[in-house]
């Protein structure tokens, strides 16, 4: 398989070391180390109340991890995740979706798309004096950032909903949506928590091909292929897609590997199916 | 049909007996002064009976025709209405505001009262940039309007200033004091933010009221130099270098009325083009966007912090122009000028006009403002019928009176979005 001969080869992208998170006296993830790399879709799974969530925080800045460390490996070099906020982690290239989804409802979906891109279209404002006025610079920034945006719409089939509010989409629209939302920040690594959650099978099936298209860097024009870290509990999914999968039970990591390896893994059989563990 | 009746009978009178609880003691019970000088308890039962009733068949005529709020002024189709409405309506009342002082049996009185309801209007503007953009409730906006009067008048008093030099520099003020403000009171979300800046808006008056060597205290700031027309000042000798003897005019104390009055409607749009531009710009977009969801934000690379700074500094300033403005028209200012009262009439206006919508701010300014001096005839009973319309509007259109969000920004026709979607904002 080439997704497993990759593994030994590509370049990391996220170095996850040792990362403890405790809240109070509870310990929800407990020194969980894995390492994501580049171009590839990996899968973090495990049953619930895993820490799988708890760890997506602690990678996109919404918690402050208790110990360990979390670096980004990105061309301009090396970000240490676990000292920045949660705002610069997004800025860093670290871009998310939520487990319930969180739109902004009542812009339309071009503007969601557009809020995204806030980072670069504000150098471009210079100081919002500029742009006040319209001069050409902003201007040409914000031409290119519908465009982005319009690609991304294209990608995600919500073209003809463009102008309609994202609270007014249906469901499986808004999830895709987060994901052109994210995307449009222009990531190193995309983090998606459960995308796949209240899909039908024809939306799960073309969540998969969207997913592969943006590692390969094939979903929109103009963009350069994005690691993707995934949270999903639709094995379906995880098994179709992933290069790589990491498996958490009770905070710790449990298993590694490509997906074929882990899904006969012993540890994972048994704490999928609550079996007695022999180890 | 008759099962409806008895329920709507039922429903108003469970109402009713509500409204005569809260009546008996507010309304049915009056100490009064006795001839001999002696306090004695008056009791109102015709009144309480009178303010029952009527209760009672508002409540009826609301049930019956099933008045409700999930019914009305949230479908895209009523949206787009009220969009279009709109648009006919602003260029209407903008007219009609231009033209006012030239309009034949307009008098100082009206005047004055456009100037009134102009200067709420453009408060309501700034305020609608902190609580209907950027979703932050500010219960302590007068403190900004304090600042740039009491910024204005010392300036003058102390340096000599003139009103078009302390102009810019009161607003200046006023957004250094909301970015001082906004710097420890930001992180907190919601009420809990509401309550912080009502403090603050208390703390401004009682500084202003306690530090007598500085701004004279609860005697307030005479002597306020009026504004002049570009360096023309505005007398009554009708000397060349006057503005009635440089135009060859008669003087006149109307002209200076009419200037003030063309001077806010100068600020207010200019409060209002500021906006509007504001609106299609990054900054813009993300204050909504914070309205919206600050979660989303921040996973979007949004600093949070410095976006909602900004918002609540620009609101501060066009608060800090209007302050100017009322300090060079009265000539004179006190603290009790910016009691809280002016901060919850400032926050009435907003959410009545609905938030975020400049059309709907204006409108409900002319309705608020001007309503209350149309009740003046009222007397005692002006603040019940205020409260009476309030409340009606707010039953009929939950969301203000233009609930509906126009994007910022379309592919193809621009489309109102309904009140539904758009969100409040916790802070």
């Amino acid at each position: 398989m080439s997704a497993a001969l990759q593994t030994a080869e590509a370049p990391k992208i996220l170095e996850v070391d040792g990362l403890t998170m405790r809240f109070g006296g509870l310990t929800a993830v407990d020194g969980v180390s894995f390492t994501a790399r580049q171009g590839e879709i990996t899968a973090l799974i495990g049953p619930n109340g895993a820490g799988k969530t708890t760890v997506f925080n602690c990678i996109t800045g919404f918690y402050r991890p208790s110990a360990g460390s979390l670096r980004l490996h990105r061309s301009g070099g090396v970000a240490e995740l676990h000292r920045l906020k949660d705002h610069r982690i997004a800025r860093a290239g670290v871009a998310r979706t939520f487990q319930n989804i969180r739109l902004f409802p009542g812009m339309t979906a071009l503007e969601n798309l557009l809020v995204a891109q806030h980072v670069p279209l504000m150098a471009s404002t210079g100081f919002g004096i500029a742009a006040l006025l319209g001069l050409g610079a902003y201007r040409k920034a914000e031409k290119a950032a519908v465009e982005r945006a319009i690609a991304w719409l294209r990608a995600t089939g919500l073209l003809e909903r463009a102008d309609d509010p994202a609270g007014a989409l249906p469901y499986g629209a808004q999830r895709r949506l987060e994901i052109a939302r994210a995307m449009c920040t222009g990531p190193t690594l995309l983090c998606l928590d459960e995308p796949a959650a209240g899909l039908n099978p024809r939306e799960s099936e073309e969540l998969s091909r969207l997913l592969r298209d943006i590692r390969d860097g094939t979903a929109a024009e103009r963009e350069a292929p994005t690691s993707v870290l995934l949270i999903e509990h639709d094995m379906g999914i995880v098994m179709g897609i992933s290069d790589h999968v990491v498996v958490l039970d009770h905070g710790r990591k449990i298993a590694e590997g490509p997906p074929a390896l882990v899904r006969n893994d012993r540890h994972v059989i048994a704490a999928y199916l609550g079996e007695e563990d022999a180890a | 049909m008759i099962a409806r009746l008895v329920a709507a009978i039922r429903d108003a009178a469970l109402a009713t007996v509500v409204a005569f609880g809260l009546f008996v003691i507010m309304v049915g019970l009056r100490t009064e002064v006795s001839p001999s000088g002696a306090l004695f308890l008056q009791q109102r039962w015709r009144e309480i009976g009178l303010l029952c009733a009527l209760v009672f068949v508002g409540r009826l005529i609301i049930a019956l025709w099933e008045i409700r709020p999930h019914s009305l002024g949230q479908s895209p189709r009523r949206a787009a209405f009220t969009l279009k409405l709109a648009q006919i309506f602003a260029p209407a009342l903008m007219a009609a505001a231009l033209v006012l002082p030239f309009v034949p049996g307009v008098d100082r009185y009206w005047l004055d009262l456009g100037i009134l309801v102009l200067t709420y209007v453009m408060l309501g503007w700034g305020l609608n940039i902190v609580v209907g953009l950027a979703g932050l409730l500010d219960l302590g906006y007068v403190a900004f309007y304090g600042i740039g009067a009491y910024s204005y008048a010392l300036l003058a008093q102390y340096y000599g200033f003139s009103f078009w030099l302390g102009l810019p520099l009161a607003g200046i003020l006023a957004a250094f004091w909301g970015v001082l403000l906004g710097f420890p009171v930001l992180r907190l979300r919601g009420d809990y933010l509401a309550i912080v800046t009502l403090a603050f808006g208390e703390i401004i008056r009682v500084v202003l009221l306690n530090w007598v060597s500085l701004t004279g205290g609860p005697n307030g700031i005479g002597g306020i130099p009026r504004p002049s027309f570009f360096g023309l000042p505005f007398n009554m000798s009708g000397e060349p270098d006057t503005f009635a003897g440089f135009f060859g005019l008669e003087p006149d104390p109307i002209h200076r009325v009419i200037f003030l009055y063309y001077l806010i409607l100068a600020l207010a749009l200019l409060t209002n083009w500021v906006t509007i531009r504001i609106r299609r710009q990054p900054i813009g977009r993300a204050w909504e966007a914070l309205r919206e969801d600050e979660i989303a934000c921040r996973a979007l690379g949004i600093n949070v912090t410095t976006t909602k700074l900004t918002a609540f500094a620009l609101g501060a300033m066009f608060g800090g122009f209007a302050g100017a403005f009322f300090a060079t028209r009265q000539g004179f200012i006190s603290p009790e000028s910016f009691t809280f009262i002016e901060s919850a009439i400032i926050l009435a206006i907003v959410v009545l006009g609905g938030m975020g919508s400049q059309i709907g701010v204006a409108v409900a300014a002319v309705v608020m403002i001007g309503g209350f001096e149309l009740f003046r005839d009222l007397q005692e009973w002006r603040m019940l019928v205020f409260g009476a319309a309030m409340v009606v509007i707010m039953v009929l259109r939950p969301r203000g009176l233009v609930g509906s969000r126009t994007p910022s920004i379309a592919l193809g026709e621009r489309k109102a979005i309904g009140a539904s979607h758009v969100s409040e904002g916790r802070g």
